[in-house]
């Protein structure tokens, strides 16, 4: 860790203990310590299946580090809990942290918003399984910009035949225009939100990369906010480690990839305020103090970048843009943009701007590149990767898709170049129609495919309609990298409201909750 | 600055305070119709439609009901008070980042508040009473954004945008009383009588201020007079041209003085209007194109500002 690393807090320390939750608790006779999983309340509901339980180990028994928060859901009367899951709702929609949703029918037209589901409850990781996954995911973003300094000029990896060259020339992603362009300390990705989940042994391992324009981490520090207000004892008595530091982070990431040092001018470059995470993109801006900016904001002027003030033009240094590839600069990619800043992609290639993430990175979280990952680790660092990646058959190689082909029924399959859970079949929840009509597309175009097991992520408690019950959960940390790397000990934990759902994804019905990581 | 966000946080201010204003017109009908006779109510409310929307959305009834939906809650009227409302809410929206998170949360929430209202649920009981908060609404915003917002540039467009929406609807609202009515209500509206000059000093929260300076002898010339010439009342012209000129004195600081020069010359000439104006003068007949000459001008300013520092193309500055 940087020097940005969290302090432990003494003032935290001193009150541990000393801090009760307020309000709405049932009589201490009726206080059920030991709740069990499906037989006392508040967990009647709560059935373990076959996947790795957050809260309950096998046996039904409460795990160490969420004892704390197990017996305060016990002892919280039913309304109590109502009152402050309303709470939290509430102020997600005076924040404004919504969506909206044109719905024609009811409305008459007008757009009505609505807040993305989240979760009451924390999850809780222990020091000992972030410790691994903060080191297991500074090993791989190091590969991961390596490689991508790699592909971008010497292609040495391709020449030695450690992944073949038909997967980076040929991919979408693969910009030739960066072709040889020196980026700043060699971090082509500045900031990444990579997926891990649990097997059902238990251990985390890493779902995918999202090394374009990751985005959810509003969510993660908004989660906190008003979870620490719902449970201020629990949260206290736990030693939750702090996340506020997040922005800071980021800023001092900005920084440290401008070309010079003394009043670097940083801006967020957003697509507007229709844009989903439009409320991610003003938060960040306003939580580092930094413009934000849209492309109509910028212009490009001798290969320098200027924002359009009051007082005239100013000079723009350094771009976190969350505008995708594609968008940015219309005279170089998709000409139809107007979210784009025309000139900017020379202005880049000039040195006059830097841009974060650098433009291409899609090309290594490509869901074919990912079954190569751990190969890339040990090519480029000499190392075992701390974390696994799952197992992944390439549809492209004939005997891995005869092997995809016969086992559809427990497998998922997924499009390489798709992200946000589209152009997936999950096998075994599939019908056998739908499971031909997918073997159909698949052998049209197998390169575009990889499948991979089913794995049953591990659940954890939620609150759904008045009880706790298992849902199926994942985990997105959030990666900074400039010249060194800085994982803020928290993460985006992304949840499948529906019962038995594994689709985490936003845009499908997934909510999200806070993440606590403890520092003991 | 950047042009777009001075663009919208003045617009922000001018819907806002546009919608303070529609709120506190039909607020002060609604508590003053029952004093008085149905039809000088009806006069009444068509100088309230005259004031509030434009001649081809206005209602047609004066009756009370259907002119308060129209003005606050219709849908198809752009110019509705809900309407503004989510004008300026979607324009604070885009400038998230410039505003405090209190100045946000707090107009976020009275926009959520009066986003799902029914003309039907307000009429049951008191219907005076939700345009009440509104007006207490915004003037608490306005107290919010001035102890929770640096004074800066932003802070100076949005003086800039309330006091030239401001100076705009006072002059607009003394001419429905003073001059002539549009034609197509002209015929219905009878001149203005004693009540009339109170209602019109309550739809400018004037009417105690007022009584402070002339006692509460209320006589038109003077109501004229101090909703116009009143340099210390907030809801007189005057009072708004001096903040303009002084917003424009801060707005876009280190702009070349040669982009300045139009926007403070047109401010100078408005408030020189002021300066030299007299009530006499103006009593004695040309009070119309006073009052015209002040949206006019107030129009001009709202044009020189955007061409010298929001809207200016970028060749004139390279």
């Amino acid at each position: 860790m940087g020097p940005l690393s969290p302090h432990t807090s003494h003032m935290q320390k001193d009150l541990r203990g000393n801090t009760r939750d307020f309000g709405g608790t049932v009589p201490a006779e009726a206080i059920r310590a030991g709740a069990r999983p499906g037989k006392d309340v508040p967990y009647e509901n709560y059935t373990l299946g076959p996947a790795y339980d957050e809260m309950f180990d096998s046996n039904g028994c409460v795990r160490p580090h969420y004892a704390a928060l197990h017996s305060r859901l016990a002892q919280l009367a039913p309304a109590e809990l109502i009152r402050r899951q309303q709470a939290c709702e509430t102020s997600f929609l005076h924040q404004g942290i919504t969506f909206t949703v044109y719905d024609d029918e009811k409305s008459g037209g007008q757009a009505t918003e609505r807040i993305i589901p989240t979760d009451l409850l924390p999850r809780v990781v222990t020091a000992a399984e972030w410790a691994r996954v903060e080191a297991g995911l500074t090993q791989r973003i190091r590969a991961l910009n390596l490689f991508l300094r790699d592909i971008y000029t010497d292609a040495r990896v391709l020449a030695d035949g450690v992944v073949p060259r038909a997967l980076i020339y040929g991919s979408k992603h693969y910009r030739r225009e960066m072709r040889g362009l020196a980026v700043p300390h060699g971090a082509y990705v500045n900031v990444c939100g990579s997926d891990l989940i649990r097997g059902i042994d238990g251990r985390f391992v890493v779902l995918e990369d999202n090394l374009r324009v990751p985005s959810g981490v509003s969510y993660m520090l908004a989660n906190r906010e008003v979870v620490r207000r719902a449970f201020p004892g629990v949260f206290r008595s736990s030693g939750v480690r702090p996340i506020d530091h997040y922005p800071e982070a980021l800023l001092a990431t900005l920084a440290a990839i401008a070309s010079f040092q003394e009043d670097v001018s940083i801006a967020v470059l957003s697509p507007g305020v229709f844009n989903s995470a439009y409320f991610e993109h003003a938060f960040l801006a306003r939580q580092m103090g930094v413009e934000l900016v849209e492309g109509r904001d910028l212009l490009v002027n001798d290969n320098v970048v200027y924002a359009r003030t009051t007082s005239g033009l100013k000079r723009v240094d350094v771009i976190y843009r969350r505008i995708d590839d594609d968008f940015v600069d219309p005279l170089h990619f998709r000409p139809d943009s107007s979210l784009g800043v025309p000139g900017l992609f020379n202005a880049y290639r000039a040195g006059n701007v830097v841009v974060a993430n650098a433009l291409g990175t899609g090309v290594a979280d490509d869901k074919a590149v990912y079954a190569y990952v751990p190969k890339l680790i040990r090519y480029y660092l000499s190392e075992d990767p701390i974390l696994d990646s799952i197992e992944t058959f390439l549809c492209r190689e004939p005997d891995q898709l005869s092997h995809v082909l016969a086992n559809l029924d427990s497998l998922v399959v997924k499009a390489v170049g798709e992200s946000g859970g589209y152009g997936m079949l999950v096998g075994p929840h599939a019908s056998k129609a739908e499971r031909e009509a997918f073997a159909v597309r698949l052998k049209a175009d197998p390169a575009n495919y990889v499948a991979q097991p089913t794995i049953a992520l591990s659940t954890a408690p939620c609150y759904v309609d008045g009880a706790v019950e298992p849902r199926h959960v994942d985990l997105r940390p959030f990666i900074l990298t400039a010249e060194e790397t800085v994982i803020v000990p928290g993460a985006l934990t992304r949840v499948a409201l529906k019962r038995g759902s594994l689709v985490v994804n936003s845009s499908q019905g997934g909510g999200s909750k806070d993440t606590w990581v403890l520092s003991a | 600055m950047l042009s777009r966000v001075a663009d919208s946080l003045y617009w922000m201010s001018r819907y806002l305070e546009r919608a303070e204003h529609s709120a506190r017109l039909i607020a002060v009908k609604l508590e003053s119709m029952i004093e008085q006779t149905q039809e000088d109510s009806e006069a009444s409310w068509l100088r309230v439609i005259a004031a509030l929307s434009g001649e081809e959305l206005a209602p047609a009834s004066a009756d009370a009901f259907a002119v308060t939906r129209a003005l606050a809650f219709e849908p198809a009227n752009p110019s509705s008070l809900v309407a503004s409302v989510r004008q300026a809410r979607d324009n604070a929206r885009q400038v998230r980042e410039q505003i405090s998170t209190e100045m946000w949360e707090h107009l976020n929430r009275l926009y959520l508040r009066l986003a799902p209202v029914k003309t039907e649920s307000v009429w049951v009981h008191q219907p005076a009473r939700l345009f009440r908060d509104v007006v207490d609404d915004i003037n608490l915003f306005e107290g919010i954004t001035f102890s929770t917002m640096r004074h800066g540039e932003g802070w100076h467009f949005i003086a800039l945008g309330r006091y030239i929406e401001r100076a705009q609807l006072v002059s607009r609202l003394l001419d429905l009383h003073f001059g002539t009515m549009p034609s197509g209500i002209a015929e219905r509206t009878p001149p203005p009588k004693y009540f009339d000059w109170i209602v019109l000093l309550k739809f400018c929260t004037a009417f105690e201020a007022y009584t402070k300076v002339y006692t509460a002898n209320v006589v038109p010339s003077r109501i004229a007079e101090f909703l116009l010439f009143d340099a210390e009342f907030p809801h007189a012209a005057r009072f708004a041209v001096d903040r303009i000129q002084e917003a424009l004195s801060h707005v876009a600081p280190v702009a070349p003085p040669a982009r300045r020069a139009a926007c403070e010359r047109l401010a100078g000439r408005l408030k020189a209007n002021f300066d030299y104006g007299q009530i006499d003068e103006l009593a004695a007949g040309d009070l119309d194109r006073f009052l015209a000459g002040i949206v006019r001008q107030c129009e001009g300013i709202h044009e020189a500002v955007y061409a010298a520092y929001i809207a200016y193309g970028a060749e004139t500055v390279l």
